[in-house]
């Protein structure tokens, strides 16, 4: 009865915090209903007019700098002490909380990383999605109402992303993904969304090359997770490992999640593969790479993708992971890769690559968005200006050299511009492969 | 005699201490002196570069060593003054100490450059130095005792205080009582002045519902609009589970049926079916509807437990198959469905303002059917057989049919909901449709009530909506989330808005029990 | 009149399942006949690996199937939470291994740490910690979320129960971080070595882990089974979940017992992490969901509230998942799905579980 009351007590306590908190959501709110007000009358029930638009038409008679009243989207106020806000839908929470804290940690740090543009810092607003289409939604939902939002660096996966994007191409937000993979995302005609990942096509392509020609096996098998990154990549390693003429002998999926992959892996080794091409992420690579030998699939390699790359692979695989290969957008080790492992570690503990594959790419969308945002900012007064249509042109014609190697996009918002590099194990190292 | 009295102040003391070193471990204390700040308004923030305001971290500390205090004396109230504040000081003390240990110790280990970010993450450099306000760790844990001891004993003292003069015990009372017969006055009055006020606060509300889409903005229109479609779910599983008893935790899989329907009909890939929406609403309900009865033929005579887990299969069973290698050619996989058509009324596609309009007129007319349901004869054969099964087929119900008919009709609802939740995010996909969904709406069902209709609205408002509110909290939203779950039920078992029938039978306690008097504790 | 009602519903029921297992057992048939005569798709020794590796994980989700099914016996209430108990078990040993792994073993050369130099003990160290906190953990669970709740209606405690596993799997995310940690296993039981079988001209490993894991787990259910069935507490507790009331009038300390039930189930739950995370190694604060959810499904296969039926059941989902998709010729990602349809075909031929219910006669 005692710890009852005192658990109630608590509670209460924590929720009479959070009605108290006095937020900027508030003010927020508030200008957002003044917007949607404005455009209600003045618009007069044509559905198709945004509020940023409505937002813009009611400013323009104040004294707005020439280049917002040119901008058709306007342009972000930022006034001074705000910060510049990222925004950032990823899955903090629940089962895949390790790429939204890992893809949120690297992009953050280079916000701290940067000194600011003439004064104002930037700030990333990640909010939690659990991975869900319908969360994503709303988290752009969420988005779009804060007016100093300028930018989004997500999202994470490519069901939220899916979600998220009308909401954000209607607003005008321009979007950087570090990890959205889907083929077909750049394939819709939207101007705001772009991304560092390599599609699930190009990987395969090169996979299936590397798997054919160069290592020259003519018999694999193909396994995935279920999940839409590995099922999208295992379906093309099929299909151009079978147009380049090698034979796909067993194509499995597994469920994520799980203690034990013998059974698949045996109905896979009955079936006498060279090598096993798997599409998905590292937690399941790892189990699969410890009861490789149990399975019966000793001295066939694993040949993996880039969410299987990275250092927890060959930590928590030890011995059983020698010789596996995996490919990264990273290329090896340079100066500027090892000064931000450092930093990374400093700051949060961890070592980069150890909760996802993702960590030096999210560096880079934090990079990128950063030298968009620089170009096309200005300052008049004691406020900041960034016009909106522009910044989203200015994403999409970047032009930058990071982590990953030269970040160029093209027309439809692929922007990683330099090659896959693919690496082996070689004494619990990832070694580029020549 | 004595020893009792001491033992309150220990229990407390060490409830507090560790909820307290459970709040350090997880960084809760950070937020909260955030919290505290933001109230105050941060007025030290101008003086140090990058130090945290102290000061903000010993109100916290302060705060919960003034619940501490109160929490004590309210468990004493027989107590002398003397032995009350005793009690407060002992419990402080208690706290106080188990806290500044773990400060002393993790503060000593941190000032020889231990990292303890590996196992404890929230334990980094800067919330160490923030933790033991930037001065040593004996100096740090001394500070927490005293607070909490100081903090405690003024606790302690204004509760016994109030509860001396018993002062709010009255005051409770009195409210309790103005409201009650307040209560009374309206239902006793005369009718026409009852219709009067009824007739008001309809149109009231209606025009609430009307004019509020208009003015709160995009995100609470698409908030509001996952509540209105987890209203539309919670009405369903309402009739299943409130109305005729029948424990379902798969309730999820005729909303992935009903929306995976919709968006294949009218998305322009995988198939290309492009049919009219209103035609793809109605097919997603018939066919939600055929899926309800064709699991419930060979099921429904299963009892309470069996029916949970057999649903609770099926509903995993449709998501991974959706999710499949072996449906993709039929379901797209786990990419999902995208570019679902979104309803359009005389070539006008619904803005999001329309479509909440639209949604909250459909979860009214749900709300109609399922009150005229609920006392039509149907409803009171549901209702019997979730009494007592045996009796309700003894006086000439078919339970069979009735079970099945309920089944059926939350089946329909769930495919409603699921064809507006898949046109309205215009893309559905298989991880829409976890587990945790069901869950979710059963916790709309119970937590606002089982049987009521008012409740679900309530439930449906707490649950997908705290989770929006709470958004404040960041990553701790689901914790708190998760402890307030637990709480309601305790505090309020029989929902925020209980149905009066099953408000009756709430005081049967037991299962077991047929003799109501004995089992009173 | 209640004879033609009774009469009624033994058609319709009888009806369906005589439909329904026919054509499963026709579907069966079909199957084995293929695999045995046809393609020849998978050799003997494939056949081994899918038999090990189903009775590994089966023992598993058997322990943890106990759990609910204890706690479902005298409480009936379905423990939602449970998988998290296991989960913070899991974590338990997992912060022992670290220690004793970076602790130097006394009296030999420092290149030798203390899990390496006392194995047996460094393993019985980590059982013990992952079974006294996943006990600690039932029982303040049950004290907190549930004791208050003993006199509400039946879904009160499930909703109690749901919060709960919220709470818990939030609050180790936020405590320890969401990545994934790896038990450091002793050189003994190191992973992915094994035992040689030879079978039909292949050898096949059985795992050095894996063996040791079925080992215990099937010890851990005989000591269950001799303390429900020889001892005094057992009494009590088949008493209790027998007729709650009665009890307490025989003397019983109702209270107690369920407390102590929980303690128990906690017990095995927080082995069953342990084990998981020896034998599989990869964990994290979600580790508990998934078994959960499995055990939950196996303990009302076999027949909630029946412990000998959680066993079986648990071994009988190890090995569907194993061998089901090889048998029926599918992808082994519809593995669960085999498994749940496995599970609704034997409730609708059995209603009450493949053993019954045993540990109470008459419940709703």
């Amino acid at each position: 009865m005692k710890l009852k009351s005192v658990f109630v007590l608590l509670v209460v306590f924590v929720l009479a915090l959070t009605a108290c908190q006095p937020s900027q959501d508030v003010e927020e709110t508030e200008v957002s209903v003044e917007e949607t007000e404005v455009s209600v009358e003045e618009t007069e029930g044509v559905v198709e007019e945004t509020e940023a638009v409505a937002e813009e038409t009611e400013e323009s008679d104040s004294s707005l700098p020439a280049a917002c009243l040119e901008d058709e989207l306007g342009c972000a106020v930022i006034q001074a002490g705000e910060t510049i806000k990222i925004g950032m839908g990823a899955p903090l929470l629940g089962d895949y909380a390790m790429f939204g804290i890992d893809i949120s940690q690297g992009v953050s740090l280079a916000f701290q990383m940067d000194d600011g543009f003439e004064g104002w810092t930037y700030e990333l607003v990640a909010e939690d999605t659990g991975g869900s289409p319908e969360a994503g939604a709303a988290v752009a939902n969420k988005m779009v109402t804060d007016p100093t939002v300028v930018a989004i660096a997500g999202h994470i996966f490519s069901g939220s992303t899916e979600a998220a994007m009308p909401i954000y191409e209607k607003a005008g937000l321009p979007m950087m993904s570090p990890s959205a993979t889907e083929p077909t995302l750049t394939q819709r005609g939207s101007t705001v969304f772009n991304r560092l990942a390599f599609t699930d096509a190009d990987q395969g392509k090169f996979a299936a090359d590397l798997l054919f020609n160069e290592l020259g096996f003519t018999k694999i098998a193909v396994m995935h997770d279920g999940g839409s990154y590995g099922q999208g990549l295992a379906d093309v390693v099929r299909a151009e490992f079978e147009a380049l003429g090698g034979e796909v002998v067993a194509y499995e999926a597994i469920t994520t999640g799980e203690a034990d992959y013998v059974a698949p892996l045996s109905a896979v080794a009955a079936a006498e593969p060279e090598a096993v091409y798997f599409g998905g992420y590292a937690a399941e690579a790892i189990v699969m790479m410890n009861q490789w030998s149990q399975a019966g699939l000793d001295g066939v390699l694993f040949f993996g993708c880039d969410g299987t790359y990275g250092v927890e692979f060959t930590d928590k695989t030890g011995p059983n992971g020698e010789g596996a290969i995996a490919v990264s957008l990273v290329p090896p080790d340079s100066d500027e890769k090892t000064a931000f492992d450092q930093a990374y570690f400093d700051a949060f503990g961890t070592e980069a690559g150890e909760l996802s594959a993702f960590s030096w790419s999210s560096y880079d969308t934090g990079g990128v968005l950063i030298a968009a945002i620089e170009k096309v900012a200005f300052v008049e007064g004691d406020t900041l200006f960034v016009p909106r249509s522009a910044l989203v042109e200015a994403v999409r014609t970047s032009d930058y050299v990071g982590l990953t190697g030269l970040i160029k996009c093209d027309a439809v918002g692929e922007c990683n511009a330099s090659g896959p590099t693919f690496y082996e194990v070689v004494d619990g190292v990832w070694v580029p492969l020549d | 005699m004595k020893q009792n009295k001491i033992k309150q102040g220990v229990i407390t003391g060490l409830t507090f201490g560790l909820i307290f070193i459970f709040l350090i471990l997880t960084g809760f204390t950070q937020v909260g002196s955030d919290m505290i700040g933001n109230l105050l308004g941060n007025f030290e923030k101008a003086g140090a570069e990058n130090a945290l305001p102290v000061i903000n971290l010993i109100l916290f500390t302060g705060l919960i060593g003034l619940l501490m205090g109160l929490s004590t004396s309210k468990a004493n109230l027989s107590n002398t003054w003397l032995a009350s504040l005793l009690n407060s000081i002992l419990a402080g003390l208690i706290a106080g100490l188990l806290v500044g240990a773990v400060i002393l110790v993790t503060g000593s280990f941190h000032s020889q450059g231990v990292d303890f970010r590996n196992y404890l993450p929230k334990l980094g450099s800067e919330q160490m130095n923030y933790l033991l306000h930037y001065t040593t760790p004996l100096a740090a844990g001394t500070t927490y005792l005293i607070t909490s001891t100081v903090a405690s004993l003024i606790g302690g003292a204004i509760g016994k205080a109030f509860r001396q003069q018993s002062w709010t015990a009255h005051s409770m009372t009195w409210t309790k009582n103005t409201v009650k017969n307040i209560g009374k006055k309206l239902k006793l009055g005369q009718s026409p002045q009852r219709k009067i006020i009824t007739i008001l606060g309809l149109i009231v509300a209606g025009g609430l519902l009307y004019l509020l889409p208009l003015v709160w903005g995009s995100y609470w229109n698409y908030t509001m609009g996952t509540v209105a479609i987890y209203i539309l779910l919670g009405i369903g599983l309402n009739i299943i589970v409130g109305f005729s008893g029948q424990l379902v935790l798969g309730y999820v899989a005729f909303f992935a049926t009903g929306a995976y329907t919709f968006a294949l009909l009218t998305a322009p890939q995988p198939h290309a079916i492009l049919m009219n929406v209103w035609l793809a609403v109605g097919i997603s309900v018939i066919v939600s509807t055929l899926t309800g009865l064709l699991l419930g033929l060979p099921i429904l005579n299963l009892r309470g437990d069996y029916l949970a887990i057999v649903t609770l299969g099926f509903g995993e069973i449709v998501r991974i198959l959706i999710r499949s290698d072996l449906l993709t050619f039929l379901t797209n996989g786990p990419k999902g469905v995208t570019n679902v058509v979104q309803p359009s009324w005389l070539g006008k596609v619904f803005s999001d303002v329309n479509y909440t309009h639209f949604l909250f007129l459909l979860v009214l007319i749900a709300l109609f059917i399922a009150k005229r349901l609920k006392d039509s004869r149907t409803g009171r054969s549901w209702i019997a057989i979730r009494e007592d099964q045996t009796v309700a087929q003894a006086t000439g119900i078919n339970t069979f049919k009735s079970k099945l008919l309920a089944l059926a009709l939350g089946a329909a609802l769930a495919g409603l909901a699921g064809a507006l939740f898949a046109s309205r995010n215009q893309f559905t996909g298989p991880e829409d449709f976890t587990l945790m969904v069901s869950v979710n709406v059963l916790c709309i069902v119970i937590v606002g009530g089982m049987g009521s209709l008012p409740g679900i609205v309530v439930g449906a408002m707490v649950l997908k909506g705290l989770p929006e509110i709470l958004r404040e909290l960041d990553d701790y939203r689901l914790l708190v989330f998760g402890a307030l779950l637990i709480a309601m039920m305790i505090i309020r078992p029989q929902g925020l808005w209980p149905a009066k029938k099953v408000s009756l039978e709430l005081q049967r306690k037991d299962s077991l029990g047929d003799n109501i008097q004995e089992v009173e504790p | 009149m209640i004879n033609k009602i009774k009469e009624l519903k033994i058609t319709w029921g009888s009806a369906i399942r005589v439909i329904v297992g026919s054509v499963v057992a026709v579907y069966l048939i079909w199957r084995v006949v293929i695999i045995t005569f046809g393609s020849g798709e998978f050799g003997p020794d494939t056949w081994v690996r899918f038999l090990i590796t189903g009775l590994v994980i089966g023992g598993i989700y058997a322990l943890i199937a106990i759990g609910y099914t204890l706690v479902y016996g005298i409480l009936f209430m379905i423990n939602f939470a449970h998988g998290e108990v296991m989960m913070l078990g899991t974590f338990a040993g997992y912060f022992v291994l670290e220690a004793l792994s970076a602790m130097p073993a006394p009296g030999t050369d420092a290149n030798i740490n203390f899990l390496n130099a006392q194995p047996v003990l460094s393993i019985l160290l980590t059982f013990l910690a992952g079974a006294g906190v996943s006990a600690l953990a039932g029982y303040l669970l049950e004290k907190i979320a549930y004791r208050p709740l003993r006199k509400a209606p039946r879904l009160i405690p499930l909703i109690s129960a749901i919060g709960a596993s919220i709470f818990l799997q939030n609050a180790a995310q936020l405590l320890f971080g969401p990545q994934r940690r790896q038990y450091i296993n002793p050189d003994l039981l190191w992973r992915g070595q094994g035992w040689m079988i030879p079978v039909s001209g292949k050898s096949v490993m059985l795992t050095y882990t894996g063996g040791f894991s079925f080992v215990l787990s099937i010890l851990l259910m005989i000591g269950l089974f001799i303390l429900v069935r020889k001892t005094k507490l057992g009494k009590s507790m088949r008493a209790v979940a027998e007729n709650k009331q009665a009890a307490a009038l025989m003397g019983i300390d109702v209270d107690s017992v369920i407390s102590k039930t929980f303690i128990i189930s906690g017990i095995l739950a927080g082995s069953a992490g342990v084990m998981w995370g020896i034998h599989n190694g990869l964990f994290n604060h979600y580790v508990g969901f998934l078994p959960g959810i499995k055990a939950f499904t196996a303990a009302v296969m076999g027949g909630i509230g029946n412990i000998p039926g959680a066993m079986i059941g648990g071994m009988l989902l190890g090995l569907m998942e194993s061998l089901g998709p090889a048998l029926l010729g599918l992808d082994f990602q519809l593995k669960d799905v085999i498994a749940f349809a496995i599970l609704i075909f034997v409730l609708i031929i059995r209603p009450s579980g493949i053993l019954g219910e045993a540990l109470t006669e008459e419940k709703v």
